[in-house]
């Protein structure tokens, strides 16, 4: 094969959308299985209720309904659904599939009927006849830990799941004995929907003769289903199949074990046939994962010239009702990056995880770091308008020298490499600071109300060292040359819009010297992908992407050692280069891979102890996690009349390492950034003051609009990680977690001529309008 | 001839949506005295005849009743089966309703303190209700609760006087 510029780094296309653009790719609610039978689920209507009695005699009676079952005839059979949050002394209620005898909240299952059609099925949950009797309900969390409050859980005999509290760096009470003063500040992290484009769904297919079970999910972590299914239906690991073939987006909202994959896996069993589940969009608003929903409050120690000494912090973690797979663990990753890209020598962070009578909270793109990123970089600007100091000359104090990586935090982690000084350089550069300052000096002098908003971020990728992950953080790959030449790559990350066919075939055509065009990459099943850890806190590339760099390595070695044996040379003295195999000095014979793989498989010529085949599967431990960074800045006007904000300009410098594919990277950052603009802009799940959900839909829960996306200025540094031969960082939550902050701040920093200080989000024009209205008042 | 008008209970802080616990102010004069009108609001003939969507409506005891009620609300067509019982009865003066439905989209509930009143020779009846309603409902159409219970006591006024004229 010819010389060719490398794959890697170059911005290509990405193989998996053909199939996706033309209607041809096969998502789980596109599964025909013969015999097919189809679930539907009945929601509570209540937050909180005893179920006195349960009649489902008129829905069993609908020709065409094979089923109805209530939680007392399943539960035991489905075991309890998993959380693998290591949090000390947590206390945590049974999360049965089926509300038992009590309720929770709003979207809670409480029967199921099969039917074989999926119409009849939901005609007959309308047939099902439930008697509650309502309880009191706990909505707000911060009335929720008060004493003498009803109780979410009354067999828990308290609202508070756990206390979680960290100290680090110098002693906290000398940083404030210190101080000049002490900032107080409080932020509110809105709960908040994911709304991937498919919401989930499931089936179920049971082989009596073998005793095996396939599950089809929309999962964005197969692998862990199959490690953590077994313990509920009682099918062995190596009885079960898990497949996530095409899934439309997950966010984290399917980085989950779900009641509903465990029940249709149950139901198929039971049935004794393949049983079909599609959640509906309102069944996503009530009853899939819902994210955020954090409030905090801060106290910030500085010297007079801006220098800060420490930070306190008290979040209260709204849970809702029950704990999902990670639910409690993702407050205390806000309490992780806390001290987001500075040097702040001493933190001491307090959470509170409350239950309450709602959706449950869990990962959502970012986890943790967007809530961190947002409370550090509102702060910087609070600090840097008491203290008189300008915000990005304050950023840069406490940032540490790139000389001075690993960077130890008082949080306890250690930052792997980073050159924060040279994304906001470039984003300076990129957005002409000077100039958006000018700009809005002179739109002040006008009357207008035009705001810049900056934020530096680092967060944590490449997720991670198995020490700290709950289980196990490694990534699995396997690379087969197979006899014809062609490559197959098997990952055990499961891409869900990463686009990981394509920047993985990348990697190992660059490693293999073959055409792209001969390398296929599979994942998503795990017969197929015996191992992985799946996908989530972008660690695809950076952990899933060294496995298959240690697997090609080994084949190289391998056959580099038939290749020796083959041209009569020893393996010291083969050279191996665009895929081609040769020994210059002791023949002019060269040997392509087709050639070399035909020899291995056939095998009539091997080297002593030499085993056929060319394959090889590797594990890869990451010692660290990686962390990319970042500067944002963003523009705004805020219509004075409407409260109305419209972004003007939005400039994104991010650090990932080096990118395998710069398309694949702007994808992620445009849609990170997209996702801010709803948390700032639109976005809120909201439930009353009974605990009933109001957003369940589009109509009152606002996603942006592609009309309400910018044209995004994409800037980039590359600062290698040393933690994988990549130097890959990972980006895919990068966007969200550095654009929220910065698209508040310049809102802020719009409106800061009327002397509004805070703005809670989502920062809609009725709340914007109503800020203005009220301090025009004030100062008429 | 009715006039109904909605009071927000409590309001979901600032983020513009309606609560799903709605206080409902109706009232409306009837062209009949206050006997015959009270009457009317407790025999359950005349009632299945003026409540909306009401397709059956049985007494079950002394001022109790269960009903089947196919109505739209916020455009989620469902049928409701529910209870009513007639509370604090003093003739022809007042009287409470409480009821209490469910159905597919969800469930309503609440009361409705109801006092007559001598207009000429007619009947001021005047209605205040608490309503609360939750699920679907709640979730997709709760802005649209108001609208939908204002046209509901409308129709069950008008088809109220209509029964009474008619007989």
């Amino acid at each position: 094969m010819p010389d060719q510029t490398p794959y890697i780094g170059r911005a290509m296309k990405r193989v998996e959308d053909p199939r996706l653009i033309k209607g041809i790719g096969t998502y789980v609610d596109d599964l025909r299985l013969p015999g097919l039978l189809h679930a539907c689920i009945l929601r509570s209507p209540y937050a909180h209720a005893r179920i006195q009695r349960i009649d489902t005699t008129a829905a069993k009676a609908i020709p065409g309904v094979v089923g109805v079952f209530t939680g007392p005839e399943v539960n035991d059979s489905c075991g309890l659904v998993p959380c693998a949050a290591a949090i000390p002394d947590l206390k945590a209620p049974k999360h049965t599939v089926l509300a038992s005898d009590r309720v929770y909240f709003v979207g809670h299952a409480v029967a199921v009927a099969v039917a074989s059609d999926p119409y009849i099925a939901r005609d007959a949950i309308d047939a099902i006849d439930v008697d509650y009797d309502p309880l009191p309900v706990v909505v707000n969390p911060e009335e929720a830990v008060k004493e003498g409050t009803p109780l979410t859980h009354p067999d828990l005999g308290t609202n508070v799941a756990f206390t979680h509290s960290v100290a680090g760096g110098s002693n906290i009470d000398d940083a404030f004995k210190r101080a000049d003063r002490v900032i107080k500040h409080r932020l509110y992290h809105q709960r908040l929907t994911p709304m991937p484009i498919e919401p989930r769904g499931a089936v179920a297919s049971y082989h009596a003769g073998e005793g095996t079970l396939t599950l089809w999910s929309s999962t964005q972590i197969p692998h862990l289903l199959r490690t953590l299914l077994p313990g509920m239906i009682g099918v062995a690991e190596n009885k079960l199949r898990i497949v996530a073939p095409e899934v439309g987006g997950g966010f984290g909202a399917k980085l989950n074990v779900y009641a509903e994959e465990a029940l249709v896996s149950h139901l198929a069993m039971r049935l004794n046939a393949p049983v079909k589940w599609i959640e509906s969009r309102r069944e996503n608003a009530a009853s899939t994962i819902h994210g955020r929903d954090q409030i905090g409050e801060y106290e910030i120690a500085v010297k007079n010239d801006g220098t800060i000494l420490g930070i306190k912090s008290r979040t209260i973690a709204d849970l809702g009702a029950y704990n999902q797979l990670l639910t409690p663990m993702v407050p205390t990753l806000t309490g992780l990056v806390l001290t987001g890209c500075y040097r702040i020598p001493a933190v001491k962070i307090d959470i509170v995880g409350v239950y309450t009578n709602k959706m449950s909270t869990d990962a959502y793109r970012g986890a943790g770091r967007p809530e961190a990123t947002y409370l550090i970089e509102r702060l910087m600007d609070v600090i840097a308008r008491e203290m008189g100091v300008d915000r990005l000359e304050l950023r840069l104090k406490h940032f540490p020298a790139p000389t001075e990586f690993p960077f130890a935090t008082s949080c306890g982690l250690t930052y792997d490499s980073g050159n924060y000084q040279g994304a906001l350089t470039k984003a300076k550069q990129l957005a002409g600071w000077d100039q958006l300052l000018k700009e809005r000096a002179a739109a002040r002098a006008a009357g207008r109300l035009f705001g810049v908003g900056v934020s530096t971020y680092v967060e944590i990728c490449a997720m991670g060292p198995s020490a700290a992950m709950p289980a196990g953080g490694w990534e699995w790959g396997c690379v087969r040359m197979e006899i014809s030449g062609k490559v197959t790559v098997i990952t055990g990350v499961s891409p869900h819009g990463q686009g990981q066919e394509t920047s993985f075939a990348q990697i190992a055509a660059d490693r293999l010297g073959v055409p792209i065009e001969d390398v296929v990459v599979l994942h998503g099943d795990t017969n197929v992908a015996h191992y992985g850890r799946d996908t989530y806190g972008s660690r695809g590339t950076a952990v899933g992407g060294t496995a298959i760099v240690m697997c090609i390595d080994k084949i190289v070695a391998k056959a580099k050692a038939l290749a020796a044996h083959l041209l009569e040379t020893t393996a010291d003295h083969v050279e191996f280069a665009n895929g081609t195999f040769s020994s210059p000095g002791v023949t002019n014979r060269e040997i392509p891979w087709a050639e070399l793989a035909g020899a291995a498989y056939i095998a009539k010529s091997l080297p002593a102890g030499f085993e056929p085949g060319l394959e090889a599967s590797s594990f890869f431990e990451p010692s660290n996690f990686t962390f990319p960074f970042g500067t944002h800045i963003c523009a705004v006007d805020v219509d004075r009349d409407t409260g109305h904000v419209a972004i003007k300009k939005y400039i994104a410098v991010d650090d990932c390492g080096p990118q395998i594919n710069p398309l694949l990277v702007e994808g992620q950052v445009q849609g990170g950034i997209a996702h801010s603009i709803g948390q700032v802009l639109f976005e809120q799940t909201v439930y009353d003051e009974n605990g009933q959900l109001l957003t369940g839909e589009f109509m009152d829960y606002a996603m942006p609009r592609a009309s309400d996306i910018p044209e995004y200025v994409l800037g980039h540094t590359v600062t290698p990680s040393p933690v994988n031969p990549l130097g890959v960082k990972g980006v895919g939550e990068a966007g969200t977690i550095g654009s929220t902050p910065a698209i508040a701040n310049a809102v802020l920093d719009a409106l800061e001529p009327l002397g509004i200080t805070h703005l809670d989000l989502p920062m809609t024009p009725e709340r914007v309008w109503q800020a203005i209205k009220t301090r025009t008042a004030a100062t008429v | 001839m009715s006039d109904t008008s909605l009071t927000r209970v409590r309001h979901v802080s600032d983020t513009g949506l309606t609560p799903t616990l709605v206080k409902i102010t109706a009232s409306s004069v009837i062209p009949a005295d206050r006997a015959r009108v009270f009457a009317a609001l407790t025999d359950p003939g005349i009632l299945q005849q003026a409540i909306p969507g009401c397709e059956s409506l049985t007494a079950t005891g002394p001022d109790t009743y269960e009903a089947t009620l196919k109505i739209g609300v916020a455009g989620l067509k469902g049928t409701y089966t529910g209870k009513a019982a007639i509370l604090d009865k003093k003739p022809p003066e007042s009287l409470t309703l409480t009821f209490e439905g469910k159905g597919g989209p969800g469930f309503v509930r609440g009361s409705a303190a109801i006092t007559l009143a001598d207009e000429g020779a007619a009947t001021r009846v005047e209605s205040v209700a608490d309503v609360q309603v939750g699920g679907l409902i709640a979730a997709v159409g709760s802005r649209l609760v108001e609208a939908a219970a204002r046209k509901l006591a409308d129709d069950f006024f008008r088809q109220l006087s209509t029964q009474l004229t008619a007989t």
